[in-house]
């Protein structure tokens, strides 16, 4: 079965609204990475939030389409069944993080999930070291850098354990160090069967995915294989994707 | 007179073990573009908050061109130094996009006209004329970034400070930033960047000022067009 099923997908944030989706189809098998790029405001972050599960859920947005998670129709989960299935970090991780400290806000998933307190530690310790931030676990996120914030609201979905991980421009603000870690880190995820969307800008960081969809306002301008795609320098300049 | 003086300066977050600012000390000149860059964690955003007195150092000294910070209003700092915060939800609060770039003219008294005519070139300039009448807080990550920058540059402030200018934007909109930057500067307006992106600052700075840990560990002063020298 596909992990992700999309089908003639459009989304407006309110009734009369202009469309910022309009009718994107596509299918990700599990284990496989997408990498979406395009322009600021082409829609790449309502995507995300509508295969999260977040925009089906908002009360003047107007989602038409279909998006099936593991063949369940996500319009008809609640939230926290979606919890289950899909973990999002959002491009702003400052509209994520609530919890007094960095060990809180990675605990909370997994207490929420009623795993027993043994694991909840496990869990919470093993983010932690592998992101590299095991030296964090006392802050107040609030008090963090702008990439350590993103850091911490990754480890926090990571310790959920979602098969299908979406991330917005997570590693938008992070130095070289953390993103190769990061990138790393979502290799391995992927290898051991997650299915992971990622919203990125820089491609380079993320050439093991399998497929890159270009958007361009609101539409499907271009999707394939990563490889090929990221290769084609005229295309993604004409798309004003690179200089 | 330097633009900008920090002496042995120092800061700490309560509850941090660590000083998130050690011992800096560092001279700004007005007509330049000085870029501060360094790993996650390692203080620029907070060495860029201590220059213009959002946070008061916990040690040492910060001078605005001979006149301690410390003892200047934010308003006063603020009509001499425009700052662009790292995540523009926390500088964004107007009705709409245009209210929100002419919100510093109109505080500061300038003419309707020509609040206007500025707003209008910003709005055309960061392409954001489409969204004239959105509610900020609506756009994309990328269009919010662009409309605080655009908000602090229409000001004219002498000088800017740019925390992290680049995150959210697409690599078209980031050459048009570059291209903006560098033409205020050639008209004698300076400014700290603070980035992680080394490609956008290494086409901008005349400096570039690394941090770890809280600590100056690298200046450099550009030498000819492809590199710096410490």
């Amino acid at each position: 079965m596909e992990a992700v099923i999309v089908e003639d997908l459009s989304y407006r944030y309110w009734p009369e609204g202009p469309l910022v989706l309009k009718n994107m189809n596509f299918r990700m098998a599990r284990g496989e990475m997408l990498v979406i790029t395009g322009l600021s405001g082409c829609g790449k972050s309502t995507l995300c939030y509508c295969l999260s599960g977040i925009a089906g859920h908002r009360r003047d947005g107007v989602m038409q389409g279909q998006i099936l998670l593991d063949g369940k129709d996500i319009q008809k989960l609640r939230a926290a069944s979606l919890a289950l299935e899909v973990g999002i970090v959002f491009q702003d991780p400052d509209s994520q993080l609530f919890s007094p400290s960095v060990e809180d806000e990675i605990a909370f998933g997994p207490e929420n999930l009623c795993l027993p307190p043994g694991d909840i530690r496990a869990r919470v310790d093993e983010v932690l070291d592998l992101l590299g931030i095991s030296s964090l676990i006392e802050a107040n996120p609030y008090h963090l850098s702008g990439g350590e914030k993103h850091l911490v609201a990754l480890a926090a979905v990571l310790a959920l354990d979602p098969p299908l991980l979406i991330l917005d421009e997570v590693m938008s603000q992070l130095d070289q160090q953390a993103v190769q870690r990061v990138a790393d880190v979502l290799k391995r995820l992927k290898d051991a069967g997650k299915t992971i969307i990622a919203v990125e800008h820089r491609l380079e960081t993320v050439t093991f995915a399998d497929h890159l969809m270009v958007l361009e306002r609101g539409a499907l301008a271009r999707w394939g294989p990563i490889e090929p795609m990221t290769a084609d320098r005229e295309f993604l300049a004409a798309q004003h994707l690179i200089d | 007179m330097h633009f900008l003086t920090l002496t042995q300066v120092n800061f700490h977050y309560p509850k941090l073990s660590r000083m998130a600012l050690e011992n800096i000390n560092l001279e700004i000149e007005q007509k330049s573009i000085t870029a501060i860059i360094g790993p996650n964690g390692s203080g620029k955003t907070t060495l860029g908050k201590v220059m213009i007195g959002i946070l008061q150092a916990t040690g040492g000294k910060v001078l605005l061109q001979g006149e301690p910070v410390s003892e200047m209003s934010l308003a006063q700092i603020g009509r001499r130094i425009g700052y662009v915060f790292q995540n523009p939800d926390l500088q964004l609060f107007c009705a709409t996009v245009a209210e929100e770039i002419g919100f510093g003219l109109v505080n500061q008294g300038w003419e309707p006209a020509r609040v206007k005519e500025k707003v209008d070139f910003c709005l055309e300039f960061f392409q954001l004329a489409e969204y004239r009448h959105v509610f900020p807080l609506l756009l994309s990550q990328g269009e919010k970034q662009r409309v605080a920058i655009a908000s602090v540059l229409v000001a004219e402030n002498e000088f800017v400070i740019l925390d992290e200018p680049t995150i959210g934007l697409d690599a078209y909109r980031k050459k048009i930033l570059a291209g903006y930057l560098r033409k205020i500067a050639s008209i004698g307006r300076g400014m700290v960047l603070i980035s992680h992106d080394m490609g956008f600052v290494e086409h901008l700075a005349d400096r570039v000022i690394q941090l770890e840990k809280g600590r100056i560990v690298g200046d450099s002063e550009r030498k000819g067009r492809n590199g710096y020298d410490t």
